[in-house]
């Protein structure tokens, strides 16, 4: 694992993104991974919030292209994500904390598809389009594990 | 402004906030809570003046905006916990000015929406289009959203906050 985070942070990607001087390095790369989460967490909220009963005049299944934009979000912050550790990866990967971030962000996105498959392929979705919608719980789980995500990895730069 | 900034930072609570190394943290998870909302709950509801899910009625999408208002003062909030333990860092940055110029630039843009064209959005359904004007404001409000979003990372860089 040494090995291989050494060699990380020596590679072309991690000395790019940890020193150059560019606006377009570490800033635009940290920048971006703040939108990516912002899209991504965000898109989940409104989904999470709805099937929890607020806005009940929300039709569930309008919501579907919001989908599309947790795509987007993820992927930017896959790729940014994986720049800022090839940048820090020696230190980042002795972090307890980083595993945590890892662990919560995948539980959120395995939580994120059991709802998606729910509300496509259940019965639930045609009979809820109005009023409080399927999956209360999995909607109050998803907000506490992206919350925990996001306290996670704001952690990193103070732990 | 240098006056304001020294009484500022003489007061119990500047001290405070500095003094109690949790505070800092906390607020800043907090202010990543608030942003997801605004950006969320908020860029969801611009999106659909925009033109974008046109499925969804707009009328119901405002029904969430409580939670983009909820999500704003939790920032408002916590900002200011940050300019009160430490203006100095602010009030000569210019990424941070930028920031307030786009928060003062979303405002004027949500009373010009809520006092005008607003309400004539509020009877679109699902697959109607939005006026041309309340598209404008929708696009006005994401752009200075993200802006406040990118002015505030940038502190650091552009400017020297942290």
């Amino acid at each position: 694992m040494t090995g291989f985070t050494t060699w990380l942070q020596g590679s072309a990607v991690g000395v790019w993104t940890r020193e150059s001087p560019s606006i377009w390095a570490y800033p635009t790369v940290l920048t971006l991974h703040t939108v990516g989460f912002g899209v991504l967490v965000g898109a989940n909220a409104v989904i999470d919030f709805r099937l929890l009963g607020f806005a009940p005049r929300l039709p569930i299944p309008s919501l579907a292209p919001l989908y599309r934009f947790m795509w987007a979000g993820f992927v930017i912050n896959a790729v940014t994500g994986a720049m800022l550790f090839a940048s820090d990866a020696t230190t980042k990967a002795g972090q307890p904390v980083f595993y945590i971030k890892l662990t919560l962000i995948a539980l959120a996105l395995v939580v994120t598809a059991v709802i998606r498959r729910t509300l496509e392929r259940g019965p639930a979705l045609r009979e809820a389009d109005a009023g409080p919608g399927p999956c209360g719980r999995l909607a109050a789980l998803s907000l506490v594990l992206w919350a925990g995500a996001v306290t996670a990895g704001r952690l990193m730069a103070y732990l | 402004m240098g006056g304001f900034v020294a009484w500022l930072e003489s007061t119990a609570l500047s001290r405070g906030i500095v003094h109690y190394r949790w505070i800092w943290p906390v607020c800043e998870i907090i202010h990543f809570f608030g942003l997801t909302l605004v950006i969320g709950i908020a860029g969801f509801f611009d999106l659909r003046l925009m033109g974008f899910m046109k499925r969804v009625p707009v009328s119901a999408a405002r029904d969430l905006m409580p939670l983009a208002m909820a999500g704003f003062l939790m920032n408002l909030t916590t900002g200011a916990t940050f300019f009160i333990g430490t203006p100095h860092q602010y009030v000569g940055n210019v990424a941070w000015w930028a920031k307030v110029f786009c928060l003062v630039l979303a405002g004027l843009n949500a009373m010009f929406f809520e006092t005008g064209v607003g309400a004539r959005t509020m009877n679109l359904g699902a697959g109607d289009d939005a006026p041309r004007s309340a598209k404008i404001a929708g696009a006005v409000s994401l752009a200075s959203w993200l802006g406040v979003l990118y002015w505030g990372r940038m502190l650091p860089f552009i400017g020297n906050a942290f």
